[in-house]
């Protein structure tokens, strides 16, 4: 049953895909955008824009470079469908290798981000749920309104102003390692981990250094949401019959809590997944405040270089992410709440 | 108890729904006025650069002093950036760029997403089911990158940009009027209509419409926040507004290599402006979705 369900959403999934990679590659090219003039200049000869459009294969029709690009063209080597995101037009190196280069970073700081997220907001949601309308659920209530409606960019750089400028206790924005560090060896590609089987502590720990700025203000923005959800998903669950029978059993208050916090995290998995998934793409600012050079940086050099190859590469990573995503927690779901079935 | 809790609730709306209406009147008047009022034009440099603001405690004299006249040139409140532009110039100035990209394109998307939204909701068939579809995989695009894709190949101008917000807020509108026409099409005033002999377009259009434009008219004030955000968010990495426009987003991105060597201001008044401007727009939404759902 499990497995059929799963196969289902994966098969979905790719089809998905699949139609969003076409309508970006349509939607990119039907813009006004002159990648070919970006490459050689505005005063090049004719001749030489001829040549660059060659080179980028845009004098072709249309369909063919889809053909290309999807590789169902005979004699042309790998496209999409045999698993090839194509070459920067930029680097000339593969888009994949520089995806793959880019991605830990913000995954690593994703995933940071969203655990100090919910170790903070779950407690203080819960806390706003207990009186509804008291002192604690008003100030709860403002904060998370506030919270939810930030320039998280504005945020990062006053964060480095007071922390790096005025109280020296954060590094530059510049990075994850200082360029004096050598880096450990590439194994999973995620510093915090590879640093901890290459058995380098003073690494880890620098890695860690500088992503403090840029998760604790993630951690800001993400809190806003989040708690408001817990807030509302906790007043639900306490004041449904089971909490009600509970107490009436006359079972410890601490117990009656984790009860309810069970049946309020489940709903709330959804809108974490989803807000995941949106953070992929929305820690492109605070990559770029703090030059992490993750994927969300490579998306900004990419669009401004014109870089089509690269720019597809992207967008399909970052959906292909958050559907992963989405489908990982639709199962935590599932085992969390026992009504969801399949 | 439940009424207590109901009445804290009620307290707590308004005291929020006029910090909202004075940050949103605020913001609206500086959109009409700001550059009127501006003591500098926001877009000349002075030719004093990177001048920091005075400090609070010489604010009161700064005032009194520049209004009787005493001043040879008026004061530099926010101190000036790195170009010599007068800040607070081109803070009080930017309204007129940030809200309008913001209000011309929440206007756009909603006067399109309600009527698609309409259309998909009181006439269900396989087109419509079809747009439904397109809308979803609309939704499903990262929305920063997608804005920035859209504003940097069709080029850096305000339009584009509105059209690019226009563009991925539409679906949004699209499905709060669509679900709100479905619960609106089966009630009795619906069926009366008809039965007066209406063709089908006009109650969908003289009476199914007004009754279900609330949802998508309390969404606005929200949408019309993240507008400025994400406008603000497109030109801070060089895919919006170009300089030396006045925009709050522009502003920051200018002073953000100068804030590690410790000038905070270019960076920190703008930011206050968006910051606050956002989060009114925000608590006005919320507080409008909760007068219409109590």
């Amino acid at each position: 049953m499990l497995t059929r369900y799963v196969f289902r959403r994966v098969a979905i999934g790719l089809i998905q895909l699949f139609g969003l990679v076409i309508a970006v590659f349509f939607l990119i090219r039907l813009l006004p955008a002159d990648p070919v003039s970006r490459f050689v200049g505005l005063n090049s000869s004719e001749e030489a824009y001829a040549q660059a459009e060659r080179n980028l294969g845009l004098d072709r029709p249309i369909m063919t470079q889809l053909g290309h690009y999807l590789g169902v063209l005979p004699g042309e080597g790998e496209g999409l469908l045999q698993g090839s995101l194509g070459t920067s037009w930029v680097t000339g190196t593969a888009v994949s290798t520089e995806i793959a280069q880019a991605l830990p970073v913000t995954l690593e700081l994703l995933t940071l981000a969203f655990f100090f997220a919910l170790v903070l907001s779950v407690p203080i949601g819960m806390l706003a749920a207990i009186r509804p309308g008291g002192a604690a659920d008003k100030g709860v209530f403002v904060y998370s309104l506030f919270a939810g409606s930030q320039p998280e960019f504005w945020w990062g750089l006053l964060f480095v102003y007071l922390f790096f400028f005025t109280w020296g206790v954060a590094p530059a924005p510049l990075g994850i390692l200082s360029p004096l560090t050598s880096a450990p060896p590439d194994v999973t590609g995620f510093v915090l981990i590879d640093s901890l089987l290459a058995g380098r502590p003073d690494v880890f720990l620098e890695a860690a250094h500088h992503y403090m700025l840029p998760v604790a203000t993630m951690v800001f923005i993400l809190s806003g949401p989040i708690i408001k959800m817990v807030r509302q998903n906790m007043v639900r669950a306490l004041g449904s019959d089971f909490v009600l029978y509970a107490r009436c059993a006359g079972l410890p208050k601490w117990r009656v809590a984790l009860y309810a916090l069970r049946a309020a995290m489940a709903p709330s998995m959804t809108l974490i997944g989803i807000l995941y998934g949106f953070m992929l793409g929305g820690a492109v600012l605070i990559e770029s405040v703090f030059s992490l050079g993750g994927l969300g940086q490579y998306a900004i050099r990419s669009i401004l270089a014109f870089d089509y190859p690269a720019i597809q590469g992207v967008i399909l990573v970052i959906t292909a992410i958050s559907l992963l995503v989405y489908l990982a927690l639709d199962l935590i779901h599932a085992v969390i709440d026992p009504r969801v079935t399949f | 108890m439940a009424e207590t809790v109901q009445i804290h609730e009620e307290r707590r709306t308004d005291w929020l729904f006029w910090v909202g209406v004075t940050i949103v009147s605020l913001v609206t008047f500086l959109a009409a006025f700001g550059p009127s009022i501006a003591p500098y034009d926001p877009t000349l440099a002075t030719g004093r650069v990177a001048v920091p603001p005075p400090g609070l405690s010489e604010w009161p004299g700064l005032f009194w002093a520049s209004l009787s006249g005493q001043l040879d040139r008026p004061p530099h409140w926010f101190g000036t950036d790195a170009t010599g532009f007068d800040i607070f110039s081109r803070v009080i100035s930017a309204p007129r760029v940030d809200l309008t990209i913001a209000l011309a394109a929440n206007g756009l998307s909603l006067v399109l997403g309600v009527f698609l939204g309409l259309i998909a909701g009181y006439f269900r068939n396989i087109f419509t089911e079809g747009m439904m579809r397109v809308s979803d995989v609309l939704q499903s695009f990262p929305v920063f990158i997608s804005a920035m894709i859209l504003v940097a190949l069709a080029g850096r101008s305000t339009v584009n940009i509105v059209i690019a917000l226009a563009l991925l807020y539409t679906p949004i509108y699209i499905r709060l009027t669509r679900s709100e026409v479905l619960s609106q099409r089966v009630r009795g005033y619906v069926e009366a209509a008809r039965a007066l002999g209406n063709p089908e377009i006009v109650v969908a259009l003289r009476h199914v419409l007004p009754n279900s434009l609330a949802p998508a008219l309390i969404q606005s004030s929200v949408t019309i926040g993240f507008a400025i955000l994400l406008t603000a968010g497109l030109s801070f990495v060089g895919a919006g507004v170009r300089p030396p426009a006045p925009e709050w987003g522009l502003m920051i991105s200018s002073g953000a290599n100068q804030i590690i060597l410790g000038e905070w201001w270019p960076s920190v008044f703008p930011g206050v402006a968006i910051s606050l401007t956002v989060f009114g727009f925000a608590v006005l939404g919320n507080a409008l979705e909760r007068r219409y759902d109590g």
